[in-house]
């Protein structure tokens, strides 16, 4: 690493410690929630922007995620850590189930058929009140038995940089070649050798697996779940995130979840407008700059200082 | 090329069929270690529907196919490849956004047991080799046609194959890039590498190859050197028929 | 409780009749611009609001309503079109599907939330077609489901005569058939796109206005008829108008049948719009050709 780089790195990582410290604690919830749409974010970049596995459906894995430690916890008397992390599990294996019975779709079907899975489990949520609580919603014991957010702050920082940490890992290794590969062309993928199946069916469980965890965090911090979590709203917030940062880069989606997500609370005296407002956004730059626009600022940045080129590349 | 040897890859009465209609009908057909074989038959004869069962990439409605003595009917397309069956395609395949280094490295890195710096040492010697060193940084969607195919037949080199199969590599290629093909075949070849080339092109095939495979509706109607498949009747019928 | 199977089945196929304008909508964009449109079912939604506004606010009579909701749904999608679809004609575009997918995605988020704005989250209901119901011995129907079943029949005829017997119709037949024979042929691609996308639009525009005074109107009421329109796209095999419709008959009927034997009531009516998912998943994996079906195609 370079000199500035490490500065820089070093700067906003005593900034990230130092910050619930310096904000209210209004806006500390709200970068925690940033940081919950962060980690989703950046697993759909993964299912999508890398692997090429066009799916709606990942709002709802982070549902299933948080019910599924939401109602261990609350019915079975399971340790929080423990849901969490069978959270995880679940959805691991129902994501590699998606990922097989879609093996025959691709584009907008495999799109399609992640839309319907998504509204099945979420009218499932809503229908069988006795045990979710339906649209009432199902509350559940928070993660930290103290009043200040801060706890959640650092715990959801650790969480969000272990993922990404993870998925920079996964994307530059031999597994997210075959990825690309994959999502560039599955029939010279295969004649490469690459066994398309199975790195399809490891796409979807990895990615559901994220989601799965920021469930769960979810579901123990804000301590009250509804089945609107999983909607196609949702989906399209988490969309639009990772669309407008870039939807290509997992650092470029990542930002974008957090200034989005922080934008939508700065903006809270516009009421609904903001989210016409991040829908425009989101139509304007999938038809003006389909990478994102970090990368196309990147871009220009790296043209008019080519010394930048290098950073960015990293 | 004697009898006795165990062929690369052997189809024992291979048969595809799509809706009612058949594509390949009994197919037998060996090729043994060495050899450069050229397989020709007007459009709509199966040559291509051959070529994709024979490296997985369609899975036949009846028969076998073996490679190198063991049965591999049924397998998958990337089975194939990891036993050595290495293939073009007639409209070329890449990975077009991402880079042609990275293209060559996936299908080395697909295989089994191998390292990332003796891969990518591969990958530039073939890289090399096929005139395309200086390019390995570009994104492959930006190298011209031609670079294409020949990046194309680089990233099935890395498969370390014993058979290659060519499918139509002198379709729409000017006449130098086919020169070009021609002799990087023949140097491959002269190092061992056994091919199977499909192609319309019989004037570039009669400088390659020295056996002749004739595919008519679906059928085998001639197999033999290039000057026994020239003079053979039914051949002659099948591409003036059409 | 064969009576009430009887009544439930008539007002599946009455359903149906909708769906089917839906899917038949869905189809004609399908198979000339190649893309599957996520946001077809919030210009059915629009279509609704329109011809509640032309009667709320212009005093227009329901009826006449309908067909200026579905003037004002073909405008809406000849616009998005125009904004939003072109890059889909370039040939400079790359991974077109996935801009297909993306943009009308964005698109359904965008119209949904404005509506949210501009007409408010709490259903409103436009007034009846005609009121009062048809009552022949035990046998009940409202009258607005009598108007609805015949305009959408009436619709489907207009769709069918247009694209079977009119020059226009038969020039959108040849663009579905091969973009490149059609352009050879010297027909203007791009004229026919919008002209696709605008009829598509006035369709699922059409079909909302219908449902108004039966189902109300919300800004989410888009979501459930577009997978159950995708379901029966698909169903009728890709791209086949008189598929959609026999298709869009079925659904209806056998998810009336769904709700009227599903055991317990009070989930009866939530699990009714999972029936129509599942439809859409089961017929997504066993992918058709369909029962009608020209061949499927590719979207890629």
């Amino acid at each position: 690493m370079r000199i500035p780089t490490l500065i820089a790195s070093l700067v906003l990582l005593a900034l990230a410690l130092a910050f619930p410290h310096l904000v209210n604690a209004y806006w500390l919830s709200v970068s925690i929630l940033a940081i919950f749409y962060a980690i989703i974010t950046a697993s759909w970049t993964l299912l999508v922007g890398y692997a090429g596995q066009f799916s709606f459906g990942h709002m709802a894995f982070v549902s299933l995620g948080a019910y599924t430690s939401g109602l261990l916890v609350t019915s079975f008397g399971v340790p929080i850590p423990l849901g969490m992390l069978a959270g995880i599990i679940v959805c691991a294996v129902v994501g590699s189930g998606v990922g097989y019975v879609g093996l025959r779709m691709r584009g907008p079907y495999l799109a399609l058929f992640t839309v319907a899975f998504s509204e099945v489990l979420r009218i499932i949520f809503v229908s069988e009140t006795e045990i979710t609580g339906g649209s009432g919603g199902l509350e559940v014991p928070p993660l930290f038995h103290i009043r200040s957010d801060i706890p959640y702050y650092y715990l959801g920082l650790i969480l969000l940089a272990a993922s990404l940490g993870a998925m920079v890992a996964l994307v530059s290794s031999r597994w997210g070649l075959f990825f690309r590969a994959i999502r560039e062309n599955e029939q010279a993928a295969a004649a490469a050798g690459v066994r398309v199946i199975r790195f399809r069916v490891l796409a979807f469980a990895i990615a559901s697996s994220f989601a799965g965890l920021a469930g769960g965090f979810y579901a123990h911090y804000v301590g009250i779940l509804t089945p609107d979590i999983g909607s196609v709203d949702q989906m399209g917030l988490v969309v639009a995130m990772a669309v407008i940062g870039g939807a290509e880069s997992l650092v470029a989606s990542v930002i974008g979840a957090l200034v989005l997500e922080v934008a939508i609370e700065a903006l809270r005296s516009y009421g609904e407008w903001r989210l016409v407002i991040f829908g425009a956004a989101l139509l304007l730059v999938i038809r003006f700059a389909r990478n994102g626009l970090l990368p196309l600022a990147w871009d220009r940045l790296a043209r008019a200082n080519p010394r930048l080129r290098r950073v960015f590349a990293g | 090329m004697s009898g006795s040897m165990t062929p690369l890859i052997e189809a024992r009465n291979l048969t595809m069929r799509f809706g009612g209609i058949l594509a390949v009908n009994a197919l037998d057909f060996a090729v043994h270690p060495g050899e450069l074989v050229g397989l020709i038959g007007p459009n709509g004869s199966g040559k291509t529907t051959t070529i994709n069962m024979l490296s997985g990439h369609l899975t036949p409605v009846g028969g076998e196919i073996m490679v190198r003595g063991s049965a591999a009917t049924g397998r998958k397309a990337s089975d194939f490849a990891t036993i050595g069956v290495g293939r073009t395609f007639q409209i070329t395949q890449l990975f077009s956004r991402m880079t042609v280094l990275e293209n060559m490295l996936v299908p080395g890195l697909a295989r089994p047991r191998s390292h990332k710096a003796a891969v990518t040492e591969t990958a530039r010697r073939h890289l090399d080799f096929l005139g395309l060193a200086k390019l390995e940084h570009l994104q492959a969607r930006n190298l011209s046609g031609g670079q294409q195919k020949l990046l194309e037949l680089g990233r099935a080199l890395m498969l370390e194959p014993s058979i290659l199969f060519l499918d139509e590599p002198f379709a729409g290629v000017n006449p130098f890039l086919r020169d070009e093909i021609i002799e990087l075949v023949q140097k491959l070849h002269a190092d061992g590498r056994t091919f199977v080339i499909v192609d319309h092109d019989i004037e570039a095939l009669q400088r390659l190859v020295r056996r002749m495979v004739v595919m008519a509706r679906g059928r085998k109607i001639a197999d033999g050197t290039v000057d026994e498949v020239r003079h053979d009747q039914e051949v002659l019928r099948a591409y003036a028929g059409f | 409780m064969a009576d009430y199977l009887l009544v439930q089945a008539l007002n599946g196929l009455v359903i149906g009749v909708i769906y089917a304008v839906i899917a038949a909508g869905l189809t004609v964009i399908f198979s000339i611009l190649r893309i599957v449109n996520f946001a077809h079912g919030e210009v059915y939604m629009m279509g609704g609001y329109f011809a509640y506004f032309a009667i709320k606010l212009l005093g227009i009579p329901p009826m006449g309503a309908v067909l200026v909701a579905m003037a004002l749904s073909l405008a809406l999608s000849v616009v998005v079109e125009r904004a939003f679809l072109t890059p889909l004609y370039s040939p400079t575009t790359e991974r077109k599907g996935d801009y297909g997918i993306l943009v009308t995605f964005g698109i359904s988020i965008f119209l949904r939330n404005i509506a949210l704005i501009i007409f408010g989250p709490y259903p409103l209901r436009p007034p009846s077609f005609i009121t009062g119901a048809l009552i022949a011995g035990g046998f009940v129907m409202t009258w607005d489901r009598v108007f609805d079943a015949a305009a959408g029949v009436l619709m489907l005829i207009a769709l069918l005569w247009f694209m079977h017997r009119t020059s226009w119709g038969e020039a959108l037949n040849a663009v579905s058939q091969s973009r490149e024979s059609a352009a050879i042929c010297g027909i203007n691609d791009q004229r026919f796109y919008m002209l696709a996308f605008g009829l598509g639009g006035a369709l699922a525009g059409g079909a909302g206005a219908l449902v108004g005074p039966i189902y109300s109107l919300s800004p989410s009421m888009g979501l459930i008829p577009d997978t159950q329109a995708f379901a029966i796209v698909i169903l009728g095999g890709m791209g086949s108008v008189a598929g959609s419709i026999l298709a869009g008959l079925l659904i209806g009927v056998s998810e009336s049948m769904f709700v009227a034997l599903f055991p317990d009531p009070s989930r009866s009516l939530t699990y009714a719009q999972a029936f129509s998912l599942l439809v859409l998943m089961v017929v997504l994996l066993v992918r058709p050709t369909g029962f009608f079906g020209r061949t499927h195609t590719a979207l890629e």
